[in-house]
């Protein structure tokens, strides 16, 4: 694998709406699914879609619990998750000419 | 597009996200529930007073309804005094923090002379307090990119403007109560049963 090896980023974290989901669950340690939706700018549909990819990819853990009688879902960044966002930054850094210095 | 460019976007994304996600969890400690329903405490006790239905001296009441929540807000700084490591938190969440420890400080300030000049009578100070409170949940939206509370800012200028109009009545005091429980301390409950805090 060498820096510019592009493909070799991890395909999970490739997705800019996942990408924001890892990365504001790493600020927030925990959020409903209503923050997550509103912080990534995305609707329903589609944060579902992309929490449920990085709950299988085990990189978001997933709480259930009822308040006020009505369902809510709590996400959190797992340590594989908290891994995965850390290797995607230090692999974007070696990508860039004049931070990562090695690819220059 | 570039890799290079793809990836100082990917960067900026993920250091957006990461403020944003402490800014969150900054806006859903309990400060708010805590500071709303005591003072909507130290509103009622007056009232109380005036009506003849409470001996305590409202002066001693504010004491207690505005010192106890000082103490639980500063809690992080008073356990640094202590030795306890400072929590990590990015700009957005301490320029977040720092907002709402400044409308703190000079709501207080304000209150304080207010009440040892006398000037609390004039009715003024109410709408004064609603004011501050609608630039801070503004800002907060923004900072913490909750678009609702932007709703609440527009509800306590509502109120600022219900609280000026009724500043010579004594209705005034459970109005502004009532603000408080639903425009801070309801907000505040909102934010806290939405999780940030579940699990620490």
């Amino acid at each position: 694998m060498t820096d510019y090896d592009h493909a070799a980023i991890d395909e999970l974290l490739h997705s800019r709406v996942r990408l924001a989901i890892v990365a504001f669950l790493a600020g927030a340690k925990t959020a409903d699914f209503s923050a997550v939706r509103d912080a990534t700018k995305t609707t329903d549909g589609n944060a579902s879609i992309h929490l449920r990819k990085l709950e299988d990819g085990g990189y978001v853990a997933v709480k259930k619990r009822f308040v006020a009688r009505r369902p809510q879902s709590l996400y959190s960044l797992t340590e594989r998750g908290r891994q995965a966002l850390l290797a995607y930054v230090a692999h974007l850094e070696n990508l860039l000419p004049l931070r990562g210095g090695r690819s220059e | 597009m570039a890799v290079e460019d793809r990836a100082r976007e990917d960067i900026a994304l993920i250091r957006r996200a990461i403020e944003e996600g402490g800014a969150y969890t900054t806006a859903c400690s309990p400060d708010m529930l805590v500071w709303g329903v005591a003072v909507a405490l130290g509103y009622l006790h007056t009232y109380a007073f005036i009506r003849g239905w409470s001996a305590m001296q409202p002066n001693a009441a504010w004491a207690i309804c505005i010192g106890l929540p000082w103490i639980y807000s500063l809690r992080r700084q008073i356990r640094t005094l202590f030795g306890s490591a400072p929590p990590l938190r990015g700009p957005v969440a301490q320029a977040l923090g720092m907002l709402w420890l400044g409308c703190g400080v000079f709501l207080t300030i304000m209150g304080v002379a207010a009440i040892a000049t006398g000037a609390i009578r004039e009715g003024w100070f109410g709408a004064v307090v609603a004011g501050v409170m609608g630039i801070a949940f503004y800002a907060s939206a923004w900072m913490t990119n909750l678009a609702w509370l932007r709703w609440v800012a527009v509800a306590w200028w509502v109120g600022e403007i219900a609280v000026f109009a009724l500043r010579h009545q004594p209705e005034v005091l459970p109005l502004s109560a009532a603000l408080m429980l639903m425009l801070l301390a309801g907000p505040g409950l909102v934010l806290l049963r939405r999780g940030a805090r579940v699990g620490r």
